[in-house]
């Protein structure tokens, strides 16, 4: 029995969770290539990678989760969160230049809602669309976002690569999406194996998602590694469909000749080469800015005690 | 250190690290953007205390590093370098606490801001401002100098100077004739400046010949170091230089060859030698009790005290004249032999020949030194006239080194018992003591050293001794030094517990330390200090002598060290 081993450590899953969800988007599969012709596309060598790349990454982390009592006696669920985004400029040299940290209380607005401060601390409300788990962690989620949004804008650059899908963060100007792990086959099973076919440093021609709610271009690329399973080193990338095509081809191929080089080493990171190095220093450093779990803990029950 | 803005003021080089114990006797500071500190910098800040005054801290910076924050592997620094992975260079400096004022001993906060210490306060965080009469020691790395409180070297509350280090590369001596410079010419003895004297031992080539010549090859820049420690670059202006005589010369000329005139070859005649007993210096171990033989040098000598004088120092013993080392040598071999008397009562063959076997030992090496035959013996006694009184025994063997330094040490010590007073000071300078007191046995020179050590302070003689390796020194001689000092030391004798003045960063640089830099540790700083001093300003070799100012005229007998007829 022929089998590879899954290059990513095993409490982070896999890069690709076993895809038998399609997904609801409309594919388009001819933006630059026809369907019959696709293969895998090397860049041309001659190109240049840009000067300035950003990357941009955001943390977030649950403080505690409180119980707010309302004035009638009535208890509800809400989280104090932590969340912090930042980005990375490369340009010969990697340097964090911007990161901003917030800490938010969660919860469906009530008037009665304050606010909570604590020796080490303030979270203020932030407003979620209701009261489940899921709820909460969405409305953090979002809160992350947009702070993504404003860090990313804030810092020039020629290119932009996003922590994650566009989704929401679709208004940075020249940002491009970076997807590690893949839920949904995007691509009709014919034009999917070329994936498997991708050479390190390779990418599939570009094509275009569509939703009832967004539109995007995106493409596949190999990151160099060791070898593994068909995916191993697999990423997806997603820009603006704004763009032109002719564009959004240049994006593409300037993009796929410059990833490799940030790519991680297996024996560094245990989502390599996927998680990019700058991105997961700077991941390191927004967790470090998130401060010290135990002692905000410690400074919410304080508060709580207080009352 | 920074992260986008610490807040700093310009004054701040950085803020005491909350990611590292602050302690009252040690604390880390993590320097702000384009801020530095280097080794053995100054530092000063205050803890603030509810209800009170602010606690002053003062302190050195004994380490300092660098390193990537972000990086997690060594690998790691390449991909930083290749501006691949975000990393922030963090430069921290750990110092050690020279001083609290008042005396609360509490923690610096983290994130207090740290300054350089300067003027006035650098005289605080070094205790100078509590110097009444401070001798410059050198230059710190900040081109300031550093002072030694002379309470602790002239007897007041301490005295005696220890200098360690491999030789060659740690210029002990230069550094003891730097000291003693500053004394005499930095104005810290007031008056007394004048009697002070000096007592050199020159033990390596004929370097300390030319301390009454000024250094040729001293800089503009070496005079202005001078002058920022307060002094004025120059030679010794009174010196008087003493030498063995040569070999096989009647007239006893001095054996130098460097320096033509102005040296005094010393010797001691067979009379001195009989009348003030020095036949125990001859032997290293006559005060060790398991050997036999040292009861028989004290009942010679007893007997040689009985000598009549002659002229030129000669003696007569028993109707004998006496007029060389050997005769005398020969002629107390005999009557040891046959007269019971002189070897003395109960005395076997065994230790009588062990007796005579040491002594023919020392014809050869000594016969130079004491002799009856050369007339006018008297100006070649070494006298202490001059300021600074240097005695060559370089080109001696070690057994007639021993005897010099035995029996001029306890003669000047003597001298100053008599005169009953300590000042003015006398200063003994003594390179290789571990040869003269060495850790294990017991020797007359020996017990005459641990003499200087242990009342020299009060009787106002400061031992300024060097050596290799403390660790090789009678433990009481280096315990009683106040100052020590350390040039370059080898890595295993830096270990040692002689040198438990030294911890961490500082027992680690003194083993590279260049020539030129010394690290001091004095009673009242609770860590050493690193000095340089300056280039001498003397000449050290006759390439390096210039005219001398005060030179004398030339000897009246143009044929002197030539064999007479």
């Amino acid at each position: 029995m022929k089998f590879s081993v899954e290059a990513w450590a095993p409490e982070y899953g896999t890069s690709m969770e076993v895809i038998n969800a399609t997904s609801e988007a409309v594919v388009d599969a001819s933006v630059e290539t026809a369907p019959s012709q696709w293969g895998p596309v090397t860049p041309s060598p001659g190109r240049r990678p840009p000067e300035t790349v950003l990357f941009t990454d955001g943390v977030r982390r649950v403080d505690a989760s409180v119980w707010l009592e309302g004035s009638e006696g009535t208890v509800r669920p809400a989280i104090c969160a932590s969340y912090s985004a930042g980005a990375v400029r490369c340009d010969g040299r990697a340097e964090v230049v911007a990161a901003d940290v917030r800490r938010g209380l969660f919860c469906f607005p009530n008037h009665d809602a304050t606010g909570i401060s604590t020796r080490y601390a303030q979270y203020p409300v932030c407003s979620a669309g209701g009261e489940t788990p899921e709820q909460l962690a969405l409305a953090l989620q979002l809160h992350m976002g947009r702070l993504e949004v404003s860090v990313a804008e804030c810092a020039p650059a020629d290119l932009i690569v996003v922590d994650g899908p566009l989704t929401g963060r679709l208004n940075i100007p020249g940002a491009v999406g970076y997807v590690k792990t893949h839920h949904v086959a995007y691509l009709p099973p014919g034009l999917h194996t070329v994936i498997g076919k991708l050479e390190s440093g390779q990418r599939t021609p570009v094509f275009m998602m569509t939703s009832s709610t967004w539109s995007k271009f995106s493409w596949y690329l190999r990151l160099p590694g060791p070898p593994g399973s068909h995916w191993a080193g697999v990423v997806r990338c997603e820009s603006n469909a704004d763009l032109e095509v002719k564009g959004v081809v240049e994006l593409a191929d300037s993009v796929t000749a410059m990833l490799p080089r940030f790519a991680s080493a297996g024996h560094k990171d245990p989502r390599a080469p996927q998680n990019l190095y700058p991105i997961a220093g700077l991941e390191r450093q927004l967790r470090r800015r998130l401060g010290d779990p135990a002692l905000l803990y410690r400074g919410l029950r304080e508060a709580a005690m207080r009352g | 250190m920074s992260e986008s803005g610490t807040g700093r003021s310009p004054e701040h080089v950085g803020r005491v690290l909350g990611t590292e114990d602050s302690t009252p006797l040690s604390f880390w500071v993590g320097l702000g953007e384009d801020q530095y500190l280097q080794l053995d910098e100054v530092v000063a800040t205050e803890r603030p205390l509810p209800g009170r005054e602010p606690v002053h801290v003062y302190g050195v910076v004994s380490q300092v590093r660098a390193l990537h924050e972000g990086a997690r592997f060594d690998s790691d620094v390449f991909l930083i370098e290749d501006g691949v992975l975000p990393g922030h260079i963090s430069e921290a400096a750990q110092v050690t606490v020279t001083r609290v004022e008042p005396e609360v001993f509490v923690p610096p906060l983290p994130g207090i801001g740290v300054r350089r210490a300067e003027g006035k306060e650098r005289d605080q965080a070094l205790f100078f401002d509590g110097m009444d009469k401070r001798l410059p020691a050198g230059l710190m790395r900040d081109n300031e100098p550093l002072f030694v409180n002379l309470e602790f070297l002239d007897g007041t509350r301490g005295a005696h100077v220890n200098i360690s280090g491999i030789s060659g590369v740690a210029t002990k001596t230069t550094y003891a004739t730097f000291l003693l410079y500053g004394l005499f010419n930095s104005g810290v003895l007031g008056a007394e400046a004048v009697n002070t004297k000096a007592l050199i031992f020159n033990v390596k080539g004929e370097d300390l010949l030319f301390l009454d010549h000024p250094n040729i090859q001293l800089t503009d820049e070496g005079k202005d170091r001078y002058r920022r420690l307060g002094l004025e670059a120059g030679p010794f202006k009174s010196a008087a230089f003493y030498a063995p005589p040569r070999l096989g010369d009647a007239n006893a000329a001095p054996d130098v060859t460097t320096r033509t005139e102005g040296v005094t070859s010393f010797f001691w005649t067979l009379a001195e030698f009989c009348a003030d007993e020095l036949l125990p210096f001859l032997f290293a171990d006559a005060e060790d009790d398991r050997q036999h033989y040292t009861m028989v040098i004290y009942n010679v000598a007893a007997k040689l005290k009985l000598a009549i004088a002659l002229d030129e120092g000669g003696v007569q013993l028993e109707g004998v004249a006496i007029r060389t080392f050997n005769q005398l040598v020969d002629f107390i071999s005999g009557r040891v032999q046959d007269d019971p008397d002189w070897a003395g009562p109960a005395i076997g063959a065994g230790t009588v020949n062990a007796f005579i076997r040491r002594l023919h030992g020392a014809v050869r090496p000594l016969g130079r030194l004491i002799r009856g035959d050369v007339p006018n013996a008297a100006k070649h006694k070494v006298q202490l006239e001059q300021q600074v009184t240097v005695v060559d025994i370089h080109n001696l063997p070690d057994r007639a080194k021993r005897f010099v330094v035995g029996v001029i040490i306890r003669r000047t010590f003597d001298e100053k018992e008599r005169a009953g007073q300590a000042r003015p000071l006398l200063f003994l300078v003594l390179d290789e003591l571990n040869k003269y007191a060495p850790r294990e046995g017991s020797s007359p020179i020996k017990e005459i050293l641990l003499d200087v050590a242990e009342r020299g302070r009060s009787l106002g003689v400061i031992l300024v001794g060097a050596q290799q390796t403390a660790s090789e020194v009678e433990g009481r001689i280096i315990g009683q030094s106040s100052i020590r000092v350390v040039g370059r030391l080898d890595s295993a004798e830096a270990e040692r517990g002689q040198y438990g003045f030294l911890r961490g960063a500082h027992r680690e640089r003194v083993t590279i330390i260049k020539p030129g830099t010394m690290m001091l540790s004095q009673p009242e700083i609770p860590v050493p200090l690193v000095l340089e001093f300056p280039f001498p300003a003397w000449a050290s070799r006759p390439s390096e002598a210039g005219k001398n100012p005060t030179a004398r005229p030339a000897p009246e007998d143009p044929f002197e060290g030539l064999p007479r007829a």
